[in-house]
């Protein structure tokens, strides 16, 4: 391939420029105008700006927080502050339903972590924001996006190197301790190489992208903003809002623009088996999508080939899915499968599994098979290994198939998180970061299991249960500080169900109904999210370690097997077993993460 | 297709009680996240739904401020009023 040496991104900014062919194309909702930008077009709108955030008073080094829900003036935006060597912060904008004052509460925390002196957003969202300013020390200016699209300031290019920070990827951590993760420019070369070159094999100046991903988040930003800068790509974007609403255009823009790579999370593969009509996109032809990545939550086969089985017929090849495997610290992508080759899945025993942690080949057809989604091998000059989640050296790494915690080492990774010393060195063992993910290795490919973290993801989109558990505990007749939120898969659903239990003293049927339902309430309000189940329990019922803390994978692996109902034994009781449970009860988490669709349809 | 204020209304809550979750009595004061029970995912396809029924668009930040079947009502008054589609 093209690319041999390791380049910033400002300088794959200015490379492109020369090409008249390739650029970006931004579909708009409600407008027939579909904008292009060549290359050349990107780097002197970005250098607009660029220019635009310097003349604020922006300098290198300084974090400007970008809340722009319009696709061109995010692309533009960010780039011109790369290109300043301005550190971008993107945050993601209010969807609306009411949860406002979450959203201000989370933007304000990462604006403040970040220590952000500028925030560059539309008219309208600024003025929900309102007073955020008085609130974050270090922020000196609210700026309004639509003054700086007719900017005639000019940019002054920074001296960027290979080792500066590039941007924070807030992505990471409960709403009220966010996480930004540090990428350097470094960073993002090795990983844009690793995805471009070895995981999908990337025709420079020919292939070309379609991509409906916020760009706000690892996948769509890197995958599909800054990677085909590199590459000299044509990226046709749809706003994320559109597809969420109308999932046949997503397809009708692969047809249309002859779209060869796109990616979405499991959800999205999901969305448009069950909402996209036939007549629809019965004229369309996804004959070139050669590449149909799938990433950013838990891949369910099942959904995968329901996909390909009903838009086989208008020309996808079930041949284009890649499972990918990646996260924000490991910049985006830590490992692919095998271009070409499809969803692939090792058939081991799960009796083995979840008993053992060993990843036991069995016969596909047999009852104890459990199916484990194999996302392929460490890029070139990156590392993986699995190690017990107890080894806080990584010195002995288990062996093939042994199941453990998953492991990275190499240039995609990230340094650590923006002014979080602690946490970062939390994150790493033994100059290993750990992703808090169970997973195994079979002759170097990466299968995942499932994971230690206890988030709860819900249509791609992170939920953390202290946040969930906040709420609930806001709420009169709920014992503060004995509330447990955690997710659970069903089979016959592609997403987590939501559970809220929580301890009350509470007894008289009708008030207790009133609670849950309060409960339900003010959860969905405050966060967005459907809370599919409320659990009431008397005191001393929830699980809880003998230092007093809640244990939430014990918890959850109860109400799976529907004990925590019938719980009346006060929770002393639990304190022995509560370093197995809690092994056992991760690896039952995955045993329903993976296996949920086998075991009650049958 | 025109509509009063009240037909509006009553298509409204008809159509979001078809998104809903289960055993959940849909009035216009009901608040689409919390009472209804609709994730952000599941408000796009309410949307979609809506734009075809009373064939109009919603922009984005329409939604951003809504929180109630009343809010949503709101909002596509004013579209239907500017379109001479709202009676009465």
């Amino acid at each position: 391939m093209s690319s041999t040496r390791v380049r910033t991104l400002v300088e794959a900014i200015e490379d492109a420029a020369a090409s008249t062919k390739t650029g970006y194309r931004f579909i708009e909702e409600g407008s027939q105008t579909e904008p292009f930008f060549t290359h050349g077009g990107v780097e002197r709108a970005s250098a607009r700006y660029g220019g635009a955030l310097q003349a604020m008073g922006a300098r290198k080094g300084d974090r400007v927080a970008l809340i722009l829900p319009d696709n061109a003036d995010f692309v533009f935006a960010f780039l011109g502050a790369i290109r300043a060597g301005i550190i971008p912060v993107p945050i993601y904008p209010p969807t609306g339903l009411g949860k406002l004052a979450g959203y201000l509460e989370n933007t304000l925390h990462i604006v403040a972590k970040s220590g952000a002196k500028f925030l560059l957003t539309s008219a309208e969202v600024k003025r929900m924001l309102g007073t955020i300013q008085a609130q974050a020390p270090e922020l000196q200016k609210v700026v309004a996006v639509e003054g700086v699209r007719s900017s005639r300031e000019e940019l002054h290019p920074a001296k960027v190197t290979l080792d500066d920070t590039a941007f924070l990827q807030f992505t990471s951590g409960s709403t009220s301790r966010p996480k930004g993760v540090v990428l350097t420019h470094r960073n993002l070369a090795a990983n844009v190489r690793a995805i471009m070159e070895q995981g999908i094999g990337i025709r420079d100046g020919v292939d070309a992208g379609v991509s409906w991903l916020p760009l706000y988040h690892d996948m769509g930003l890197i995958g599909f903003v800054i990677a085909p800068l590199y590459h000299l790509n044509t990226i046709t974007f749809l706003p994320p809002l559109l597809f969420l609403k109308r999932p046949a255009r997503w397809l009708e823009a692969v047809s249309r623009y002859r779209g060869s790579i796109s990616f979405g999370p499991n959800f999205a593969y999901a969305l448009c088996v069950k909402r996209i009509k036939d007549s629809e996109v019965q004229d369309l032809d996804l004959s070139s999508w050669r590449v149909a990545g799938c990433g950013a939550e838990p891949i369910r086969a099942e959904n995968l080939q329901a996909f390909a089985d009903k838009f086989a017929k208008i020309g996808f090849d079930q041949r284009a899915f890649i499972s990918c495997y990646g996260m924000a610290e490991s910049t985006l992508a830590i490992s692919f499968s095998k271009l070409g080759a499809g969803v692939t899945t090792d058939a081991v025993d799960g009796d083995a599994l979840w008993s053992e942690g060993r990843a036991v080949p069995i016969d596909p057809a047999s009852p104890r098979a459990a199916p484990i989604v194999q996302c392929g091998a460490a890029f070139e000059g990156h590392e993986i290994h699995v190690f017990a989640p107890d080894d806080e050296t990584s010195e002995t790494p288990l062996g093939e198939r042994e199941v453990g915690e998953i492991r990275l080492r190499g240039p995609s990774v990230t340094a650590g998180y923006f002014n979080e010393t602690e946490r970062t060195q939390e994150s790493f063992a033994g100059g290993w970061l750990r992703t808090g993910d169970l997973g195994y290795l079979a002759g170097g490919n990466v299968h995942i299991c499932g994971r230690s973290k206890e988030v709860i993801i819900v249509n791609g989109r992170n939920y953390y249960p202290q946040d969930l558990e906040w709420e609930a505990g806001k709420v009169e007749g709920v014992r503060k500080g004995n509330v447990v939120a955690f997710g659970t898969l069903k089979p016959h659903n592609d997403r987590e169900r939501v559970v809220i239990t929580f301890e009350t003293v509470v007894t008289d049927e009708a008030a207790v109904q009133a609670l849950k339902g309060e409960v339900r309430r003010v959860v969905q309000q405050a966060l967005g999210l459907t809370v599919d189940d409320v659990v009431p329990l008397a005191p001393g019922l929830l699980p809880k370690t003998s230092s007093g803390k809640l244990q939430r994978s014990k918890t959850r692996e109860l109400y799976e097997t529907g004990t925590l109902l019938g719980r009346t034994a006060p929770r002393d009781a639990d304190g022995v077993e509560a370093a197995k449970a809690l092994a056992r009860s991760q690896l039952g988490y995955f045993r329903h993460a993976l296996l949920g669709g086998k075991k009650t349809e049958e | 297709m025109k509509w009063t204020r009240e037909t509006l209304r009553a298509d409204l809550v008809a159509l979001f009680g078809h998104h809903a979750q289960e055993d959940i009595v849909v009035t216009e004061q009901s608040h689409l996240v919390a009472d209804l029970g609709i994730d952000s995912l599941g408000v796009m396809e309410v949307i979609a739904d809506i734009e075809d029924k009373f064939e109009l668009s919603i922009p984005d930040e329409a939604l951003r401020e809504v929180e109630t079947i009343a809010d949503v009502a709101t909002a596509i008054e004013s579209k239907l009023a500017a379109q001479g589609r709202l009676l009465g």
